[in-house]
């Protein structure tokens, strides 16, 4: 019986220490409550998501911030991009939602009912004034209140590779001026066969977004709601003509199918030179810049069918309903949006401005940004609209999948669209 | 022989691109034709990657985490293995058939109660949170019950006999007899915790607590990927793994059980 | 085995040895799922509170033709790589478990390594590979005056290229644990075989295969288990695609619980997955030759 007390008694010691641990951990957590005095130092939690560089930048402009309010710190962290939605639903349902955090347009639409509305915290009045219409509409939440300030714009537009077109005898810059799609695709060919030796085979690449293929669907005339935003409508004359134009671009080979149908990525065919134009945007031309040594390159006015149009978009600074700090935290929020840091940060970040009193002199590719600010003021208000509708954000990921099942043939156009239609249904009742 | 090294060729051909392109400047990655060596070799993704933000820091934590935590797994997955493996006792396959269904569900589903748990237990924000609550690995207790099937009963009733109690039984006949499944527990458990990306998503919202795998998903943005940054830090990131993976190698030890079934 | 009686103090000593594990399972793990699980019975969205639907979501689940073909999809995934991963694991291991090959051991770490990756250097490191414009495969072939293959974008081929790098990936991960149990066979039996005048073939079949079936079980059904879960590699080298012909459950379950916005339903497919996976696990369980205990 001896030897089993032992195995007892070891086996409690351990049982006894892990407990121990639990406690001391325990003790830890509770601890670590967040103190809420306004004069006591501050740690802003930063939430942050980067496609190239943005947070360096971030943390640079506001040094004189930091340095003006020594109370004040933060706390940044990097979450991927794809689980950023994820991350912050976790963190507001378990009830710490960040001080701040960067949002991108349809994040922010997802999330519009939990992010922290300025009134009482900030001068809404004066700060309504100072930001573009088209980007201030994402900010608003049910409401009416705003709840966000834009930092940066985006546009999508047309890259294009101008050595290609050279090379085929066509002045790029001229036509684009009043080119239409179909013009376009007749450019295009010749484009592709003059340049076939040199390993070019595609006339152009469209990202696999919804956001991107909206542009071209915009342009046709097309739209996803109707009128008044308050039902799906994406069964509609000028959809249905961009689907089966988008579809026909496909089977005469303009467009690549690995991009739609696989996952190539449109921004690295264009780099290698396999493809001659490329629907992205305006954050393109940072890379592009970096990485492009051997064609000459520029962003040119984008087709059109019935109308031009670009999709607006960009990101915006929120803070969240029961975070830590609020006043602090917009205080922060209002002074990266300001003129100074806003210009500094967006020309570093070769973005567009989304604040109406500024001019940034870009470092570079002015002419780029002009063709883009260009687009942005010829697009319709209702795209902003549509694409700050949250219902409409969780339909578009089906859309997209319609679309590709659509361009792979197993489905006609007037399916796609109906099936798309059904699907939104369900969420706009 | 021959086979093998059709095989390893086959296995190590991605490995080397992602090696090689490291080293390339970003501009030379998207160019056709493509290039397997870089023509202008440069170290310039290396320093970005590693002078750039808290790398040190996710260096320490990853490495902290992924020690104590293999620690902690190796001891208590070896213990429910053998308590699984070797003893019968009622409830013993409920709690097997149990913990192996929890396997089959996919975190996602699961990752809001998680949060609400560990944060009832003050674990959010802590190194603890991602070092203790996968510790308990289904995964390390099949691998060990299983292991722990094929010793020999007879082993452990000498042991008794002879006089020893159960933790005599268990420290002087079971644990040197489990060297290769410890070691593989080890291994395995070193791996998950170093590469492990939906725990520290979950628990980790402070940049000084963040692991080094949270730092490399953070260079595939939003619409565009940081090539650079992201192949370097990823050729620095596997390179202890493997080290760990060598060292351990020396408990793969042939024929162990012969030589206990011998003496 | 040994069994203690109840009402005695060593009953339990096994329940000592378990409890470690099994109250850190139990807080962290259990507990959160069953939460989890219980919420396939409700709506749910994120923000807003969880109304009982009962079994509305099964019902919708039924009908909902999206996620019978990422059931489907998933299914031949599942069956083809895991078949495929025994039987190349196996090989490797039996290749490299004794001190017969040169640099055995570094063999052994370059097998290891692919699974050492994350899944997103994996994706894109075969991306660069198989892609039909940018890979190196389509570059070689063209080069020699053919057509590109079109990897990923095809169908089938797509699901045969996610296959492949599955089990490119995972294959050292599975040797190991053959490893591992092969070394746990007595030499003694093959050297006795041998001297009977068996053949390697025979040995393999009577001594080794039968000795090897609590680490074949092992491995069929951690395959399995994760074959099924398979998320992150097929997201990052086709995002499902083309079409929905690489959409597997998993991906379905998060588009569901977070672009949708519907825990609730995510939660009801995460159980027919659990289902499914379980039921297989069971057959595996009892298809196999119980336990390999020796004499």
């Amino acid at each position: 019986m001896l030897k089993e007390t032992r195995v007892m008694k070891k086996a409690l010691t351990i049982c006894l220490l892990l407990c121990c641990v639990l406690a001391q951990i325990l003790a830890n957590g509770a601890s670590e409550a967040p103190a809420k005095k306004a004069e006591e130092p501050v740690t802003l939690s930063v939430l942050w998501f980067n496609d190239g560089n943005e947070s360096e930048i971030f943390t640079s402009t506001m040094q004189d911030y930091l340095a003006a309010h020594p109370n004040v710190k933060i706390d940044l962290q990097i979450i991927a991009f794809a689980d950023y939605q994820q991350k912050l639903k976790m963190m507001i349902s378990g009830g710490n939602p960040p001080d701040v955090a960067r949002m991108a347009t349809a994040d922010l639409t997802a999330l519009i009912d939990t992010v922290l509305p300025l009134e009482g915290y900030a001068d809404v009045a004066s700060l309504e004034k100072q930001f573009v219409p088209s980007m201030l509409a994402y900010a608003y939440n049910k409401e009416n209140k705003l709840a966000a300030l834009p930092t940066e714009a985006t546009a999508n537009g047309m890259l294009v590779n101008k050595t290609a077109f050279k090379n085929a005898g066509v002045d790029v810059d001229a036509v684009s001026k009043t080119w239409t799609w179909d013009q376009w695709a007749e450019i295009m060919k010749k484009v592709v066969a003059a340049n076939a030796s040199k390993g070019m085979k595609y006339g152009l690449a469209v990202d696999f977004t919804p956001h991107r293929f909206s542009t071209i669907m915009y342009q046709y005339g097309g739209h996803f709601l109707n009128d008044q935003q308050t039902a799906m409508q994406f069964d509609n004359p000028g959809t249905i003509a961009c689907l089966e134009w988008f579809k026909k671009m496909h089977d005469e080979n303009l467009i690549p199918k690995s991009v739609w149908l696989g996952s190539e990525n449109p921004a690295e065919l264009f780099q290698a030179g396999v493809v001659a134009c490329h629907i992205g945007g305006s954050w393109n031309v940072n890379t592009y810049k970096k990485n492009i040594a051997n064609f000459e390159w520029g962003a040119v006015q984008m087709p059109k069918a019935a109308t031009r149009s670009s999709v607006p978009g960009g990101k915006l600074i929120a803070s969240f309903k029961g975070c830590a700090h609020p006043q602090e935290a917009v205080n922060f929020m209002v002074a990266f949006a300001d003129k100074d840091h806003s210009s500094n940060y967006d020309k570093q970040t070769m973005n567009i401005s989304a604040r109406v009193d500024t001019n940034i002199q870009y470092a570079s590719n002015a002419a780029d940004f002009n063709v883009f600010a260009d687009e942005l003021k010829v697009t319709p208000a209702f795209t902003a609209n549509e694409w700050k509708n949250p219902n409409l954000s969780k339909v578009t990921g089906y859309a997209k999948e319609q679309i590709v099942q659509y361009l792979m043939g197993n489905i006609d156009v007037k399916t796609c669209v109906t099936n798309v239609d059904k699907k939104g249904a369900g969420f706009f009742k | 022989m021959l086979v093998v090294i059709l095989f390893a060729t086959v296995a190590l051909i991605p490995i080397l691109w992602v090696a090689l392109s490291s080293f390339k400047p970003q501009s030379e990655l998207f160019s056709i034709p493509m290039r397997v060596f870089p023509q202008r070799w440069t170290l310039e993704n290396y320093a970005a990657a590693l002078l750039r933000g808290s790398f040190p820091i996710y260096f320490r934590n990853t490495v902290i985490v992924s020690v104590v935590s293999t620690v902690i797994t190796v001891i208590i997955n070896i213990m429910a293995g053998y308590a699984l493996g070797k003893y019968v006792f009622p409830g013993r396959n409920t709690l097997f058939s149990l913990m192996l269904a929890t396997l089959m569900i996919p975190l996602q589903v699961i990752m809001i109660p998680i949060f609400l748990q560990l944060k009832r237990f003050g674990l959010l924000n802590s190194l603890w949170g991602i070092i203790i609550p996968p510790a308990a690995t289904p995964t390390g207790v099949f691998l060990a019950r299983q292991y722990m099937t094929t010793i020999p009963d007879s082993l452990i009733e000498a042991a008794r006999i002879d006089g020893g109690g159960e933790w005599f039984v268990f420290r002087k006949i079971i644990i040197p007899l489990s060297k290769p499944i410890i070691a593989t527990i080890a291994i395995f458990s070193f791996m998950w915790r170093w590469n492990d990306y939906l725990w520290p998503l979950i628990v980790i919202s402070k940049n000084d607590k963040q692991t080094i795998q949270q730092a490399l998903a953070g260079f595939v943005g939003q619409l565009q990927i940081n090539w650079s940054n992201l192949l370097a830090m990823t050729t620095i990131t596997i390179l202890p793994i493997i080290i760990v993976f060598l060292a351990f190698q020396n408990f793969f030890m042939q024929g162990i059980s012969a030589g206990a079934v011998k003496g | 085995m040994t069994e203690f009686k109840r009402g005695t103090r060593q009953f339990w000593i096994p329940y000592l040895f378990l409890l470690p594990n099994v109250l850190i399972f139990t807080l962290f793990v259990i507990v959160p799922a069953v939460q989890g699980l219980a919420m396939s019975f409700t709506d749910w969205s994120v923000f807003s509170d969880a109304s009982f639907v009962g079994l509305d979501n099964f019902k919708e689940l039924f009908h909902d033709e999206v996620f019978w073909i990422t059931f489907r999809n998933t299914l031949v995934y599942s069956v083809l790589t895991v078949c495929a991963l025994i039987l190349v694991s196996l090989m490797l291991a039996l290749l490299l478990y004794q001190n017969t090959i040169f640099a055995q051991k570094a063999f052994r770490a370059i097998f290891y390594i692919p699974s050492l990756l994350s899944m997103i250097t994996v994706g894109i490191a075969w991306r660069f590979i198989l892609g039909d414009e940018m890979g190196i495969i389509n570059f070689i072939i063209r080069s020699c005056g053919g057509e590109g293959v079109h990897w990923l974008t095809s169908g089938k081929l797509a699901m045969l290229s996610v296959i492949l790098v599955s089990v490119w990936t995972y294959a050292g991960y599975y040797m190991i644990i053959f490893i591992s149990g092969l070394q746990t066979i007595p030499i003694e039996l093959y050297e006795a075989a041998y001297v009977d005048g068996a053949s390697k073939w025979y040995s393999f079949r009577s001594i080794t295969l039968p000795l090897l079936s609590p680490t074949t079980l092992v491995v069929s059904i951690l395959a399995t288990i994760n074959a099924f879960k398979a998320y992150e590699l097929i997201l990052t080298m086709t995002k499902g695609g083309p079409g929905y012909a690489t959409k597997f459950i998993v991906q379905q379950v998060y588009e569901v619980a977070f672009m949708e916005d519907r825990m609730g339903y995510a939660s009801a497919m995460s159980i027919v997955l659990m289902l499914m996976i379980g039921i297989i696990t069971l057959i595996q369980f009892k298809g196999s030759r119980g336990e390999g205990e020796h004499e």
